[in-house]
């Protein structure tokens, strides 16, 4: 009984990343109606760029890399944004769709490239932290995943309810075209969701290196999965969904992790999805029989 | 010579992966589920042929029917749910099927080796062509006239009856089911049919290279066989084997002389063609033009 609670615990705490990336994918599904395949990729090459403050900086505290991985995930969403959007034609989702994977496969080879493949050691804050609480015990490293995830959200949150920028971008997702005829610049609106959700993105990837301990670009595809498995069971385009479907995830994952092996391990995921999909398949808050 | 008919083969394989995305996609729905039928049919058809020795054809023949049995009640409930939802639950299925592949084992022994499905080690020894004395020309000329057949038979489909019907469901559901199209028969038909030749492509592929195991069906193969359609254009049958020359001939292969450099020029140049070719390679307009030399040189 013990071993499952703990295993859950643990399993919540690391879901925070997966809520981080599955906040992406629906932030930008809400807002463009849009797949962008590159996100969890460019995820973790914002913090591969991390990695470059220690290469600059010997010895640089490992709140720096975080922070250096923050700023870059806002770069590279820019980016992903420019390559694989602006250009593209709105009523074209299929081209879309094809090419941010194209940038999913160019941003892990150039890791690959870059790093020759091989796994990089990520610098972890409060590593050697064991909070107890009777006879759990939670890892310090795993406790600032979460933290730091919930302080995030609620950043978000209130950017997206308490401010112009957030106003404009509910609007856009809303109705693009009344959205535009009161001038708001919906391809600016579409650039900012990109960098925002490319910090959030960034920072995540940093989270999960500084927890897994190295990072490595095989990370990209099951975060990919992972981050879309998330978006679905939390509802399309809905951020709290995300944040309780990514705890869920994690806590799920982690449980059959410890009893079935990892080999099985996402067979289980996968059947959890389904039975979102069957049972429930407007996601967790949906309020009617909402499909699509 | 032996390597540009490996090349062929590979080609011929991967043109199968993508028609059978083709089909699906033309009803509008992006499958991820493909890799899981070219699993199934790969699984199939080694299986027969090594452990029970039935011959290829036959073999080929139950890896398509199974794909086909398998697409067509995937089709049912998954196509319940439409766009990202149905990207994502076929994503999920493809990941079952090959995470199924990866925990099954299922061995016995002939002479002192013991050969079939071995989870994660892959199925090793599917020798069926080099038992039987096939020469790599005569393997690829065997592929080739199987794509040409699929090729012939989805073209005809295109321009029948049902091939406007899989369009106006593409391009609109709500007009489509308002003139009295059956959208749900005319989904799962099309997932059928692609389930069919995925389950073909795979038992070839599993003869060809001798070896499979689970990577080989992994959601790399499944983004592969929708990008081919996409990338080539949904205007015709030949938008898919255009792509899968320009992505297996000229981005694998051709550019082999770069080194390193290949792999980072292959996702820059699928961005770039999306940017420049929003429509795919071979869109509606190339196909006329290409329609008017033909017919130009036929009158001259």
């Amino acid at each position: 009984m013990l071993d499952l609670l703990q295993a859950i615990l643990d399993g919540v705490m690391f879901g925070a990343t997966y809520a981080l990336i599955g906040i992406g994918f629906t932030l930008v599904f809400g807002v463009m109606h849009k797949i962008n395949m590159a996100y969890a990729a460019a995820s973790v090459g914002g913090a591969y760029c991390g990695l470059l403050v220690l290469v600059a900086f010997k010895g640089a505290p490992a709140w720096a890399v975080f922070l250096g991985a923050f700023a870059a995930g806002g770069v590279l969403g820019y980016l992903v944004y420019l390559a694989c959007f602006h250009f593209i034609p709105l009523a074209n989702p299929l081209a879309t769709l094809m090419s941010t994977v194209g940038m999913l496969l160019l941003i892990d080879e150039i890791v690959v490239h870059t790093t020759d493949g091989m796994p990089q050691n990520y610098p972890a804050m409060f590593d050697d932290v064991m909070l107890r609480a009777g006879e759990l015990s939670i890892r310090g490293d795993l406790l600032l995943i979460f933290g730091v995830g919930v302080a995030c959200m609620a950043v978000l949150l209130a950017l997206l309810y308490r401010t112009r920028l957030g106003l404009a971008t509910r609007a856009v997702s809303q109705q693009p075209v009344a959205a535009q005829l009161c001038g708001i610049r919906v391809a600016q609106v579409n650039a900012a969701t990109f960098v925002i959700t490319g910090l959030l993105g960034g920072l995540a990837g940093a989270l999960i290196g500084a927890s897994v301990g190295a990072l490595s670009p095989l990370l990209t595809v099951p975060l990919t999965v992972k981050g879309l498995i998330v978006t679905v069971i939390g509802g399309l385009g809905s951020i709290p969904g995300a944040i309780v479907a990514g705890l869920l995830v994690g806590g799920f994952e982690n449980l059959f992790q410890q009893f079935r092996g990892v080999t099985e391990r996402d067979l289980y995921v996968m059947l959890l999805l389904f039975a979102f999909l069957v049972f429930r398949p407007g996601g967790i808050f949906a309020s009617g029989a909402g499909r699509d | 010579m032996d390597f540009y008919y490996g090349l062929a083969q590979i080609i011929g394989v991967h043109t199968l992966l993508g028609l059978s995305a083709y089909i699906v996609l033309l009803t509008g729905q992006v499958s991820l589920a493909q890799a899981g039928f070219f699993a199934i049919g790969a699984y199939a058809a080694g299986m027969l042929t090594v452990l029970f020795g039935w011959p290829i054809v036959p073999a080929l023949a139950v890896g398509a029917i199974l794909g086909a049995i398998v697409a067509c009640a995937v089709g049912f409930p998954a196509l319940r749910v439409r766009g990202l939802m149905l990207v994502i639950a076929t994503l999920a299925f493809g990941e079952g099927v090959r995470l199924f592949f990866f925990n099954f084992d299922y061995q016995i022994a002939r002479g002192d080796i013991k050969v079939g499905p071995l989870g994660g080690e892959g199925f090793r020894q599917i020798r069926y062509f080099p038992e039987n004395g096939w020469t790599t020309f005569e393997v690829m000329l065997f592929i080739w006239a199987i794509v040409a057949i699929v090729m012939a038979v989805l073209w005809w489909f295109d321009r029948s009856r049902y091939g406007a019907v899989l369009r106006a469901v593409g391009e609109d559901e709500v007009a489509a089911q308002s003139v009295g199209i059956n959208l749900t028969a005319v989904k799962v038909s099309a997932m059928t049919i692609g389930g069919a030749v995925a389950g073909v492509g795979g038992g070839l592929y599993a003869h060809y290279t001798t070896h499979i195991e689970h990577t080989s069906f992994n959601i790399l193969v499944a983004t592969f066989a929708i990008a081919y359609p996409i990338v080539g254009g949904l205007a015709s049958v030949f938008g898919t084997l255009a792509a899968v020359v320009f992505v297996q001939g000229f981005l694998v292969e051709g550019l082999r002389f770069l080194g390193d450099w290949r792999n980072l020029l292959f996702g820059a140049l699928i961005v770039l063609a999306m940017n420049l070719r929003p429509d795919g390679l071979v869109d509606a307009r190339v196909l006329g033009r290409l329609a008017r030399v033909f017919r130009g040189v036929r009158r001259a």
